[in-house]
């Protein structure tokens, strides 16, 4: 890989951040009023504090240059304001104690549906119209239709509320005292296993759709033919000539669908009560707690935008065509 | 001197158009029939088309806590054959109503969609240089973007600036702004996918023909490229329908509904809201449920088989 591909795609995405930084800007400057008369509603805000917000975002100055430097200043130093729901205190302090569990629930199932959704897909799409093919694209094709929070509620009804067979709702059993460390993790694990199998099922059907299609499309190429008539055997065809071309298209779209799919599966949070970015989002829209709101705006925007910076570098190490 | 006989009348199709548009016209539907999973998504559209045009009809008036028709939580039964919500409303008149909302709110997100990433994606391709990377590059950015997490901070925004409540020809804002913030956040896939398009009509050789005996830009993209990436955008719209009312859905079901207008998405929230998935309350949910889930999967069948019959390269990949 060329540093010139690496540079550009780089600077690319540090466009796009700085892009979200100002468009994070113009959005707290469109409420209505202005950004005051929000802070205002906030009956959680003392005196002191306004003054010292009203600094902060430079209210007195002019809107350009001084806001707009003050804001993206204070933006790159973390600052990122103060809740009106949570009394005050940084947003920065909110988010950073709901960032762990997202990325526990969204690391693992990521991880799970990449693995199996790209087996499924290119297994259906090899063997396409194969008992396989037709009721893991019957089922791809429902749970993608499925919104995942959708999802999440009928698995809680029928494993939990129905079954018992694992916890409702949170994190951890409330007011539990664990005898060791391991009974606390195993604990953990019980409340884990519903949320995450909502996330893994739900991104399972969109990657299984896009590997299906792929493999398919690259059954007909004539390489493949090549493979045939030098009487290799079918699985290793798939193997080492199909899916490594057909990962290619499959790995920029899951960059590209990245930032939908990690936007719909928080709502998965709020089914299940787990405690991170996704019912903070909830409740945050019900408080209009908007600095909350536009910060964890700006961690997504910024995490997709890294992972779709990440998926350039994997296509540029699988794809030699593309690293000029 | 007027133009000579070489250079033809810039028609994209010559005299004999609509004959030959019929006849493609019948192939299309003919194809299109013979898909079964085509046709299966295009009854339930119209099936649920049919409820959302007038759900009076069916179910009556839809019913609010001052006219609910029966007491908290029935299960279902002969008067309420889906129950009752905790307010006393019935549910299958809650969904029935729902499917005007849910739907209505898609087609009206999908026409901002498709005309937004239309203009644009024609414009880009067809004009190039400058404008084509400027406008590319901000169609990347809002392609990389989580829109949905824009639409979240979106929505209260806009509707704290118009005020919701009022109405708009009828349509309450909070469903018009709900519109917009979906057609404003989700374009860039359309735009991308008229471009490309645009770039390759671009260079056939009756746009040349209209550009030798001098048809303005305008003219052109309206009269000649337009024309020709209708099927494009019809396969689209199919597919953009179907994220709209997902979008829709999830927007509502986090709090952004309107509870006087309640779609399917509304309704989820406000049963997941009272607890309704562990009181054991499944009727509350699996209705509204049921019908996102059918309109949804209607909508990628039809669009599998729009792209599979539209576009040549894709034939038989589903």
């Amino acid at each position: 890989m060329t540093s010139r591909y690496l540079g550009r795609r780089l600077l690319q995405a540090v466009i796009t951040i700085a892009g979200i930084v100002l468009l994070n800007f113009v959005l707290f400057r469109m409420m209505p009023g202005s950004p005051e008369r929000v802070l205002m509603r906030n009956p959680n805000m003392t005196q002191a504090a306004m003054a010292a917000q009203r600094a902060r975002w430079g209210l007195d100055e002019p809107l350009f240059p001084n806001q707009l430097v003050a804001y993206v200043s204070s933006t790159l130093q973390g600052d990122l304001g103060a809740s009106f729901k949570y009394r005050g205190q940084p947003v920065t302090e909110v988010i950073g104690g709901r960032v762990g569990p997202t990325l526990v629930l969204f690391g693992l199932g990521e991880l799970i549906a990449i693995f199996v959704g790209l087996i499924l897909g290119a297994y259906s799409g090899w063997r396409r119209g194969g008992p396989v093919d037709y009721v893991g694209n019957g089922v791809s094709l429902i749970l993608y239709s499925m919104p995942y929070f959708l999802l999440g509620m009928i698995l809680l009804v029928i494993f939990a509320t129905s079954l018992g067979w694992f916890p409702t709702t949170g994190m951890q059993t409330l007011g539990a005292n664990f005898a060791s460390p391991l009974e606390q993790a195993l604990d953990f694990l019980r409340h884990l296993i519903l949320p995450l199998a909502a996330v893994s099922l739900g991104l399972i059907g969109q990657y299984s759709i896009l590997m299906r299609s792929s493999v398919i499309e690259t059954r007909a190429e004539d390489y493949i033919q090549t493979a045939r008539a030098k009487g290799l055997r079918g699985s290793r065809i798939l193997r080492a000539h199909a899916v490594p071309n057909a990962l290619l298209p499959t790995v920029s779209l899951i960059g590209i669908n990245l930032g939908f799919i990690v936007a719909g599966a928080i709502t998965v949070e709020v089914v299940f009560n787990w405690p991170g970015l996704g019912t903070l989002t909830q409740e945050a829209l019900a408080a209009r707690d908007y600095p909350v709101l536009q910060g964890v705006f700006l961690i997504l925007a910024i995490c997709v935008v890294l992972a779709n910076f990440l998926a350039d570098i994997v296509y540029g190490f699988l794809d030699p065509r593309v690293r000029t | 001197m007027t133009a000579g006989p070489v250079v033809s009348t810039p028609r994209p199709a010559p005299s004999s158009r609509t004959a030959r548009q019929v006849a493609r016209g019948r192939s299309f539907a003919h194809r299109f029939v013979r898909r079964p999973e085509g046709l299966l998504g295009l009854v339930i559209i119209v099936f649920f088309a049919v409820l959302a045009i007038a759900p009076e009809v069916f179910v009556g008036p839809l019913e609010t806590a001052t006219t609910a028709s029966g007491d908290r939580l029935e299960p279902p039964s002969l008067a309420h054959p889906l129950g009752t919500d905790n307010l006393g409303r019935d549910v299958l008149n809650l969904t029935v109503h729902g499917a005007r909302i849910s739907m209505m709110i898609g087609l009206l997100a999908t026409l901002v969609t498709v005309l937004v990433g239309v203009l644009l994606g024609i414009v880009a391709g067809f004009v190039g240089g400058r404008t084509d990377t400027i406008l590319m590059r901000i169609t990347d950015f809002f392609l990389v973007l989580p829109t949905f997490v824009l639409a979240i901070i979106l929505a209260p925004i806009v509707l704290e600036l118009v005020g919701g409540g009022s109405e708009i020809l009828g349509i309450r804002t909070t469903l018009i702004v709900i519109v917009v913030v979906i057609g404003l956040t989700s374009w860039a896939t359309t735009a991308r996918i008229i471009r490309s398009q645009t770039l390759s009509v671009k260079e056939r050789a009756f746009v040349d023909r209209a550009r030798v005996i001098g048809a303005g830009g305008w003219h052109t993209m309206r009269v000649h490229i337009l024309p020709n990436v209708t099927g494009l955008i019809v396969a689209n719209a199919v597919l953009v329908f179907a994220g709209a009312i997902l979008t829709e859905t999830t927007l509502a079901f986090i709090g952004l509904g309107d509870p006087f207008a309640p779609s399917w998405g509304q309704l989820l929230g406000a049963a997941q809201e009272a607890g309704a998935p562990g009181l054991g309350v499944w009727w509350w949910y699996v209705p509204p449920g049921a019908c996102i889930v059918l309109v949804v999967l209607a909508f990628t069948l039809m669009g599998g088989a729009l792209d599979d019959i539209l576009n040549p390269k894709a034939r038989g990949r589903r």
